[in-house]
């Protein structure tokens, strides 16, 4: 683990952007909105929460990527996701707009090669959910040049793993109606975070152990020792009440049990997860609870912080910020919630880290 | 009616109607405080007191007091706000829908260790949450197989204490700054605005209504093919359909109090409350049954019309809506 933190860190100094994101302007976070006559909105925030720019977007959105070197980001609908708009983040302009082939349809993530060359979508076959990687040339105005499996129904979020081009994608195993989202295989669902290597081949499948196989493995944050953790969703019976964190170590998954009534006022539903490098922690929101739950590094619980329709969270400093539903942005530590803003808008389900 | 259950009280609607006629434009969240948590929590601090208080073991003597306790409950169970969020609480005093049984297991675990120290009020509320609070009394009063001994009956009066000393620390947990926090909202508090506050009871609202529907009578519906009499609440001391018709009427109650001027959601609570009051079946047994059965059914979709009442009625009034993120799923 030391070997691997220590290397990730040479890497990331080696790979500083020769120009880009450190120029002044670019913001510190990505994220969609609502606003109170109904309009869809992506915005570049500073670190505390300011606005910096605002593009209007065609329909509802859901998460972001970064390129790796070039100030630039793509922001995705959610799903089923007919566009992702690519960011020039320096002037807040969008500079491209991508839309799935025929049949297929954006699942809200995606993320780029260690390069920047490649950018990967998660998505699905229209019919039947089956998950899909689609490949697209960053360096070529983002033409479509192919697309890999990913080793499960329903992918959603997907990251590259540090010091390494394999991807780790979080297979939710829901297949759903490509019209309405209706949930349509609840019952037999099997989730599993998929690592992809570099030849687009399914290296390793990691499945949770049967009893929560209606766990749906759904968001990611990475950990600078290489392990991944992972945010679910519990499809199965409201009345038990199942872990919610997930660690990725090498292939394997372990849950993270909190205290029950800890894991009850999550409301059995995680919306997004973040990790800071700084202080160790992962966070984890629940919209649907209200609350954002913190855990050390190995999974043990540390704290519930209660804040309505919280859901998008990005580490900053020594915390993370937190947007939530009602227009709030908040800085979050171990000493609770303080709001940094509020504002007119309905924040969507993610705050996205840029740079 | 089963033996031990006081009659259902309900209040003239003709009083209601006044007390509509007599309210502010928008009473909300002031009033809800006032009128609604706060005596509400007063009783059940009350009563579970009185049954804590209640000395032998006299089944005929804790039955009635039980349920007054009970009863108290349900007039604020739906408000999961505040202090009943903290140490467990809410889980503690309720520990329903329990699939897995933990709860007579956590039970029988301390029949069968009889370990007087942990009797102790300290002790007590360190207990697995399964095993405490209105089920753990329920298994104790209504058990499926006589108890016998002299630890059962301390068993009782110590789960009897911890959860007459939970009542007591909601109360005060409201007096001593919740309730300010939702009535006087601003930076540096649980709610930033009155429009956070007012979201927060009109969530509650809504999630106490889709309780009653998705567990207290979706759990024993199950499926036509496969009804679950035996998951029905409270089955044993014979109280389903009671504590459905109980927490309707504080629903009713707290919508009033939220928004006073609200006719289509009164009108679908007495619409419910009527259909449940037909039903004559304290354990819901009649899931399994299909004429009866589709009488519970009705009453399932009475309540989501509530639900779809308020959201279409009190929400734009209240200037709110359930929570953006929250009602999505991704």
């Amino acid at each position: 683990m030391q070997r691997r933190g220590f290397l990730g860190a040479l890497l990331a100094a080696s790979a500083l952007p020769r120009l880009g994101w450190a120029d002044a302007g670019s913001p510190a976070f990505l994220a969609a909105a609502k606003d109170g006559a109904g309009a869809y909105w992506l915005q570049g925030l500073t670190v505390t929460g300011d606005t910096l720019f605002a593009l209007p977007l065609p329909a509802r959105g859901h998460a972001a990527t970064a390129h790796p070197v070039r100030p630039e980001a793509v922001a995705f609908a959610r799903r089923p996701g007919t566009f992702a708009l690519v960011i020039d983040c320096a002037r807040g302009v969008e500079i491209a707009r991508l839309a799935p082939p025929p049949g297929r349809q954006f699942n809200g993530h995606g993320v780029f090669s260690a390069d920047g060359a490649v950018l990967y979508t998660s998505e699905v076959v229209a019919e039947g959910s089956a998950g899909r990687l689609g490949l697209w040339d960053a360096a070529a105005g983002y033409r479509r040049i192919g697309e890999w499996e990913t080793g499960g129904i329903g992918p959603h979020d997907v990251k590259r793993l540090p010091l390494s081009d394999d991807l780790i994608v979080a297979n939710g195993g829901i297949a759903t109606d490509p019209g309405d989202r209706t949930k349509l295989n609840i019952a037999t669902m099997r989730p599993n975070l998929a690592r992809i290597g570099a030849d687009g081949r399914v290296a390793a499948v990691a499945e949770l152990p049967g009893e929560l196989a209606q766990n749906s493995l759904r968001h990611l944050a990475l950990l600078p020792d290489g392990r991944v953790a992972c945010a679910t969703q519990w499809e199965g019976d409201a009345a038990e009440i199942v872990p919610l964190l997930t660690l990725w170590d090498a292939d394997r998954l372990t849950p993270c049990p909190a205290p029950d009534f800890e894991l009850l006022a999550m409301n059995n539903y995680a919306g997004s997860i973040a990790f800071n490098a700084v202080t160790g922690r992962i966070a984890l929101t629940s919209p649907k609870g209200g609350t954002v739950q913190v855990h050390d590094a190995r999974g043990g619980f540390v704290a519930t912080h209660r804040r309505a329709d919280a859901c998008g969270i990005a580490a900053a400093g020594a915390g993370f910020v937190v947007t939530d539903g009602n227009g709030t942005i908040s800085a979050l530590d171990d000493a609770g919630l303080r709001p940094l803003r509020q504002t007119a808008l309905a924040w969507d389900n993610h705050l996205v880290a840029l740079g | 009616m089963p033996k031990h259950l006081p009659p259902l009280r309900r209040p003239a609607l003709a009083l209601l109607a006044l007390a509509m006629l007599a309210a502010p434009a928008r009473a909300d969240v002031a009033q809800v405080v006032s009128d609604h948590a706060l005596p509400g929590y007063a009783r059940l601090t009350a009563a579970t007191a009185a049954l804590a208080a209640e000395p032998g073991c006299d089944p005929n003597r804790l039955r009635p007091l039980y349920h007054k306790a009970f009863d108290a409950w349900l007039a604020v169970a739906h408000l999961r706000l505040g202090p009943v969020e903290d140490e467990g609480r809410v889980l503690a005093i309720a520990f329903w829908p329990d699939p897995k049984g933990l709860g007579q297991k956590a039970q029988a675990a301390l029949l069968a260790a009889a370990d007087p120290a942990v009797l102790a009020p300290d002790r007590m509320r360190e207990q697995s949450v399964a095993a405490r609070g209105l089920f753990g009394l329920e298994r104790l009063l209504y058990p499926a197989a006589p108890l016998t001994g002299d630890y059962a009956c301390a068993l009782i009066h110590a789960n009897a204490a911890d959860l007459a000393r939970m009542a007591a620390e909601i109360e005060a947990g409201w007096h001593d700054g919740f309730a300010a926090a939702l009535t006087a909202p601003g930076p540096g508090g649980r709610y930033l605005t009155e429009t956070e506050a007012r979201q927060a009871l009109l969530t509650a609202l809504v999630t106490g209504l889709e309780f009653n529907a998705d567990q207290r009578l979706g759990r024993p519906l199950g499926t036509f093919d496969k009804p679950r009499p035996e998951r029905a609440e409270a089955r044993a001391s014979g109280r389903s359909l009671r504590d459905v018709q109980l927490s309707l009427l504080a629903l009713r109650q707290f919508a009033q109090k939220l928004l006073p001027q609200s006719p289509q959601t009164q009108a679908a609570f007495d619409k419910a409350l009527t259909a449940a009051d037909r039903l004559q079946d304290p354990t819901l047994a009649g899931v399994a049954d299909p004429q009866n059965r589709l009488k519970i059914e009705i009453l399932a979709q009475d309540i989501h019309a509530i639900r779809d009442a308020v959201l279409a009625e009190m929400a734009p009034a209240l200037g709110v809506s359930v929570g953006f993120n929250a009602a999505d799923g991704d």
